[in-house]
């Protein structure tokens, strides 16, 4: 089932409502539209070691997360989506690092990875215009692209392990995702 | 205002998660000081967002949302008063730099570095060393050992011994001024060097230099001095091997 990719902020207002209320029918909502769409991000696909027993676990502890953090949401930097898309890239990188047993330490992925918290000054332009063009451009990228772009975010490749599973030199994959961002609206500055 | 970043590439990794997290702090501390990768990480985050609408459903079992909603009711029965984590305000600072060896915290310069960084600084276990005449070092617990993380410190109009590295290296300036081979660098300058360059940084002679330095192979230091080497145990094929 492919979704539409219409860009609703019905989402945002949801996530408001649960950051500010607590509202368990809001937050219903959010689950039966984000849930499956964060297991499909990552059971869809190979990627590192997560089996359907673990996605389910993820699942469970981004939306966790979700709910608890979401009194830190802020409609006006991001949509739900982009927010909700940076609790579940931090809850995967805690995942991967238990599953490899790595010693806690003093700092955790939300101290390195810190963008849901992000309380520094903001820059307004261009903000909704760029998510919504992303959206729409993703789409239109021709799949070599694409192809690179999803086995970064979704297989959780580097763009070396990218490069060795499609028999590509390293230079050819770093500048077809620069090509990606070029269209997808990013500044390339360097 | 920094002046030399990390490029699109280290950017995008990081956005997705996939860079290593010895690399991501650096990147992470580097972002604290510049506003322009900051907002190009906002950009890659919006790509995620993208992407995540676009995933292919896949209904999760009910058994997931069960478990999911005793969690919550577990967490609202216990823990009503206390503030959402993230927002804990830190507590004791002053008493905690007074900890810290004096010649660090000039409080000012201590209480602008990313908060990632002081709290890696202000670990009472960290140890500062002299590593040469002029430069201290000390060695954060990060919890990787992918990479060897350091801070060093050179003191004014001193230099860091000639070295070089068969490896990645990655210098995050955190507060002065260093200059060497190929130019004077400031703070939120995130510098990458690979392969085999020589180079011997030297702080200016107004200030003492304070650094943040990830290295993905032991370094080879020129010259007498030697550098204790440690065995990598774990190293994952980076872009940048």
């Amino acid at each position: 089932m492919q979704l539409t990719h219409k860009r609703d902020d019905n989402w945002s207002r949801l996530l408001l409502r649960v950051g500010r209320h607590r509202d368990p029918h809001a937050f219903e909502n959010l689950f039966n539209h984000f849930a499956p769409l964060i297991k499909g991000y990552h059971y869809s696909r190979p990627n590192l070691g997560l089996n359907a027993e673990a996605t389910e676990e993820l699942v469970q502890n981004v939306m966790f997360k979700v709910w608890q953090k979401s009194p830190s949401f802020e409609a006006r930097k991001a949509s739900a989506s982009t927010w909700i898309f940076a609790v579940m890239r931090n809850c995967r990188i805690e995942s991967i690092r238990r599953h490899q047993q790595k010693s806690p330490g003093r700092i955790n992925v939300d101290d390195i990875w810190n963008d849901t918290t992000d309380h520094q000054p903001f820059v307004f332009l261009q903000q909704l215009r760029s998510e919504d063009f992303v959206g729409h451009s993703l789409q239109k990228l021709p799949v070599e692209q694409s192809q690179v772009i999803k086995k970064i975010y979704m297989e959780g490749k580097t763009h070396g392990e990218v490069s060795t599973e499609l028999g590509l030199p390293l230079g050819t994959v770093k500048s077809r995702v620069h090509l990606a961002l070029r269209k997808l609206h990013q500044s390339v500055t360097r | 205002m920094a002046r030399h970043h990390p490029d699109n590439n280290l950017l995008l990794e990081y956005a997705a998660g996939t860079l290593d997290w010895g690399l991501s702090l650096a990147v992470s501390a580097h972002l604290h000081m510049c506003n322009q990768c900051r907002q190009q990480v906002l950009h890659l985050n919006h790509i995620g967002g993208a992407l995540l609408e676009m995933a292919p459903a896949e209904l999760p079992s009910r058994e997931t949302f069960r478990r999911l909603m005793g969690k919550i009711e577990q967490f609202q029965a216990g823990d009503d008063d206390n503030p959402a984590p993230g927002f804990r305000p830190a507590k004791n600072i002053g008493a905690r730099i007074a900890k810290i060896d004096r010649n660090i915290s000039d409080d000012a310069a201590f209480g602008n570095l990313p908060k990632v960084l002081r709290k890696l600084l202000q670990d009472p276990g960290l140890k500062w060393e002299k590593f040469s005449k002029y430069v201290r070092i000390a060695r954060p617990a990060t919890g990787q050992n992918g990479f060897e993380v350091f801070f060093y410190r050179i003191a004014r109009g001193g230099s860091m011994p000639q070295h070089s590295h068969s490896g990645l290296e990655v210098t995050l300036v955190l507060n002065g001024c260093f200059s060497d081979v190929d130019g004077i660098y400031a703070p939120g300058d995130f510098l990458i060097r690979e392969g085999d360059e020589d180079h011997a940084p030297t702080a200016t002679e107004d200030q003492e230099c304070l650094c943040l330095c990830i290295e993905a192979a032991p370094i080879v230091f020129s010259g007498l001095r030697g550098w204790l080497n440690r065995p990598l145990s774990y190293f994952r094929e980076s872009s940048f091997s």
